[in-house]
């Protein structure tokens, strides 16, 4: 029995006069403590699909299982790491895992439970930071303590929706080997959507495409044979790798060209997703 | 920074050593001006937090950091407001003896200072009076000592000054008569000049009259007697003109006269003062009344002891009575009249109260209407309807629903409890009180509630969905996730609704009558003295600065619960 399941899950928004269907037909597969890693183009549907696996939207046809049975709204159990943090930016470093752990494991005695914390404060690299605000972190300490608090619930599936596409080249590298030193200590499954080929070949057991919207879906997935631990230095200059690489991006590019020619020169719809800045909010007037 | 000790040790071994010198021997080094780094970053973020930022340049300046920049703030934050201000002094000084009303003159600044001087001198004068009341012993007896040497002193100097009064007003008579003179001269000049000419026209008219045959003629004579009209009206204005500018001379009051006047008024008032507070720490004084009193009862005591029959029934009354005077006596105070800094106290008091029970109102409201859409939709009619309602239309309908409830204040329960209370039964709080308390809340209470359904209504979504995949319940979401996040909002509100109902509060106070500060500005204006007009200049500003306060203390409770991305992190 499959771990994760979708199966033939559609999704779609607005109202019925104007449907835009962002996923349609998903069909995925994924073992217990499996690497998966979903590549897909911008707006193809990649966050719906991630809230979809977590609960925290309900898709309009077919299901979405965990250990066979439906999901039937988000939990501490799929662990989701969002794009952007989703931080609380009045309680310090260690308040936010705190509020976390009280929730999941609410019997813990209070020196186990800073115990508990400090020790997943450390795993993540952040030790020395614990009271800082996230307002005083950097790009890459967010996205720390974020997957820092993801994993203090102790998730039965870890759901990272594109964690380190906000963060510059060098800190992605320093992360994407943390990332996987802590799934190697731990192991756990993983759905990783990523837009970076070579991240994915990096990191992953398997690739699974997502065609570009509307109406997506999975395309034809990529099994990754490397063995671990796997070296940036010295995988550029091995075959499979390579190969893996040059077909994956083909693949993405193809899929690409396709959409191009089936749909020709019509609009295409934006999907309803702004882009989150932790630094900026709308400033809604205050009135008097 | 090796050690010599060893002759040939390991490089390697001295170097990390060396190197791992701990850090808490290593001070940091003083900076140009010679005080360490922390207290100027600490320095820094209490200026931060206070959002006194002029004072910010100041003190990088006392630390030598880059003194061209630092002078440049210094001088566009604190030398050009105190410039614009002291302009506008100025301008002021200028123009207000310009402008005379029938209450004399617009109060210059010197004026208005003189005028808050006396506010203070009058409310010292009270405390004084109210101690010496109290006084007894030793004290008191020094204290009389004292005030009647003041006396004797205050009588020489009264005198001396009634004669420089008189003096200056010789003189302001003399130089007046000088200068009228002249003027009275042209004036008697023209009016005999005036009569002799009228006398000869009039002659020559009525010759004009008696010689007037057909209508040509007539018409000449009417023409004559109109231009002779307008001749006398002329005149008449002429002679009006030199009468206004001798009226004006002696109207004007010479500065020394004025000197002379108000060196009297002090002198007298004074000695008033000091007449008072004689009489305070003597006859009239507690401990002396005190004692009359107890001898008297001890002449009761012994005519009770040997009274019989009607007498028995006469002399144990008068104990009786006498005794419950002798109790009430030993805990009386001075009747101090209220005085600016006591009615100041009150008003604040009044205004902390009345936004206590406004926020008490607004916020759990505010919430309920952020909550849910529904709630919002019912209240909205209401908020939008009652909150253009000025305070001038509530403070009636407060003064009378209060009255209702307390029909009796000196017999209810609460207004006993509260005259109860430790430091707040001082203020003597009644149902005028209360009613611009009321008034302050639900003038006020609007921008606490619309600020705080926004902070509520505005919840990131990105928090929401932590709680969602915490699960956390509806209680602990609301206290966890919203309220924190709603929480800058909702003291921006609150600072609003500090200010409003600062404002409300002194128009409440005025027609309501209760003792504070809007009472002071209505005795003022129904008195009428000469220095109400100053006076009520000087409550211009005490309104001012005790608003500037209320907001700066509601600016650092704003920055206190502010985070990075909150709105209102001013």
């Amino acid at each position: 029995m499959a771990f994760l399941e979708l199966k033939q899950v559609s999704k779609g928004f607005g109202p019925a006069s104007k449907r835009y269907e962002v996923l349609s037909d998903i069909n995925l597969t994924i073992a217990e403590n499996e690497f998966v890693a979903i590549i897909g183009f911008s707006g193809s549907g990649k966050s719906t699909l991630m809230s979809l696996l977590a609960g925290l939207e309900k898709p309009d046809a077919g299901e979405v299982l965990l250990r066979g049975k439906p999901i039937t709204g988000p939990g501490p159990e799929l662990g989701i790491m969002f794009q952007n943090y989703s931080l609380l930016p009045w309680l310090s470093v260690a308040q936010n895992i705190e509020i976390a752990v009280k929730q999941v494991f609410a019997t813990m005695a209070k020196s186990e439970r800073s115990d508990y914390i400090q020790h997943y404060i450390d795993l993540v690299s952040l030790t020395g930071s614990e009271w800082k605000k996230p307002s005083e972190l950097s790009g890459g300490m967010r996205q720390r303590l974020s997957l820092a608090r993801t994993l203090a619930m102790k998730p039965e599936v870890l759901l990272l929706d594109e964690p380190l596409s906000a963060l510059d080249a060098l800190t992605r590298a320093v992360l994407q080997d943390e990332l996987v030193r802590i799934w190697e200590e731990d192991r756990r499954t993983v759905v990783m959507i990523t837009n970076d080929v070579d991240e994915a070949a990096l990191m992953a057991d398997r690739i699974v495409p997502l065609t570009p919207g509307p109406r997506a879906t999975l395309g034809e997935d990529f099994a990754v044979s490397l063995l671990r631990p796997r070296d940036r230095a010295t995988l550029n200059f091995n075959d499979d790798f390579k190969r893996l690489r040059n077909g994956v991006a083909k693949r993405m590019l193809s899929l690409n060209e396709e959409s191009r020619l089936v749909k020709g020169t019509t609009v295409r719809p934006l999907p309803a997703i702004d882009p989150i800045d932790l630094d900026r909010r709308v400033v809604a007037s205050t009135v008097a | 920074m090796t050690s010599s000790s060893e002759s040939a040790p390991l490089i390697s071994a001295t170097s990390t050593e060396a190197s791992a010198v701990p850090a808490a021997s290593v001070r940091p080094k003083p900076t140009r001006a010679g005080f360490p780094i922390r207290l100027k970053h600490g320095l820094l973020r209490i200026i931060d937090l206070s959002a006194l930022g002029f004072l910010e340049p100041i003190v990088r300046l006392c630390y030598g950091e880059e003194p061209r920049v630092q002078l440049r703030k210094i001088g566009q934050f604190v030398v050009i407001p105190v410039l614009a201000f002291a302009a506008f002094v100025g301008v002021w000084a200028i123009l207000a003896p310009k402008h005379k009303t029938k209450s004399g003159e617009v109060p210059t600044p010197a004026v208005v200072y003189e005028a808050y001087q006396a506010i203070m001198t009058f409310h010292e004068r009270e405390n004084a009076k109210e101690d010496a009341y109290v006084t007894s012993g030793g004290a008191r007896e020094t204290l009389l000592a004292d005030a009647k040497a003041r006396l004797v002193v205050l009588a020489e100097d009264e005198a001396a000054a009634a004669e420089a009064l008189a003096a200056a007003r010789a003189a302001e008579a003399a130089a007046k008569a000088k200068a009228i003179a002249p003027l009275q001269q042209r004036l008697d000049a023209l009016k005999a000049e005036t009569d002799a000419a009228e006398q000869e026209r009039e002659a020559r008219l009525d010759a004009q009259a008696a010689a007037v045959s057909d209508a040509a003629s007539r018409k000449a004579y009417l023409a004559d007697l109109a231009a002779f009209r307008t001749w006398k009206d002329a005149e008449r204005d002429r002679q009006r003109a030199v009468k206004d500018d001798i009226d004006a001379i002696n109207r004007a009051v010479a500065p020394t006269t004025q000197e002379a006047i108000t060196a009297q008024t002090a002198i007298a008032e004074e000695r008033q003062y000091v007449g008072k507070l004689e009489e305070l720490l003597g006859d009239k004084g507690r401990e002396l009344k005190v004692a009359e009193l107890k001898t008297r009862i001890s002449e009761l005591d012994t005519a009770y002891l040997s009274a019989t029959g009607r007498d028995l029934y006469k002399t144990a009354n008068s104990l009786l009575i006498t005794q419950g005077r002798l109790d009430s006596l030993e805990s009386s105070t001075y009747a101090k009249p209220s005085t600016l800094p006591y009615q100041i106290q009150r008003s604040v008091l009044c205004v902390f109260i009345g936004f206590l029970f406004g926020s008490l109102i607004a916020i759990p409201l505010g919430i309920l209407c952020g909550l849910s859409k529904t709630f919002m939709a019912a209240m909205t009619p209401f908020i939008a309807l009652f909150k253009p309602v000025s305070p001038i239309v509530w403070l009636p309908i407060a003064l009378i629903v209060i009255g209702g409830f307390i029909p009796d204040p000196d017999s209810h329960w609460l207004m006993r409890w509260l005259a109860d209370l430790p430091l707040i039964g001082v203020f003597k709080i009644n149902p005028a009180f209360l009613a611009s308390a009321v008034t302050v809340a639900l003038c006020s209470l609007w921008a606490t509630m619309v600020n705080t359904a926004l902070g509520v209504a505005s919840v990131d979504k990105d928090h929401i969905n932590v709680a969602r995949v915490l699960r956390l319940g509806f209680w602990q979401r609301l206290f966890k996730i919203v309220l924190p996040s709603a929480l800058p909002l909702v003291f921006a509100g609150l600072r609003i609704s500090l200010g409003v109902g600062w404002m409300v509060l002194i128009a409440a106070e005025l027609l309501a009558g209760s003792e504070g500060i809007g009472k002071f500005v209505w005795d003022q204006f129904s008195n009428g003295a000469s220095d109400s007009f100053a006076k009520m200049m000087v409550v211009v500003f005490v309104v001012g600065v005790i608003g500037l306060i209320l907001d700066r203390i509601m600016i650092i409770f704003q920055r206190m619960v502010s985070f990075e991305g909150s709105v209102a992190a001013m």
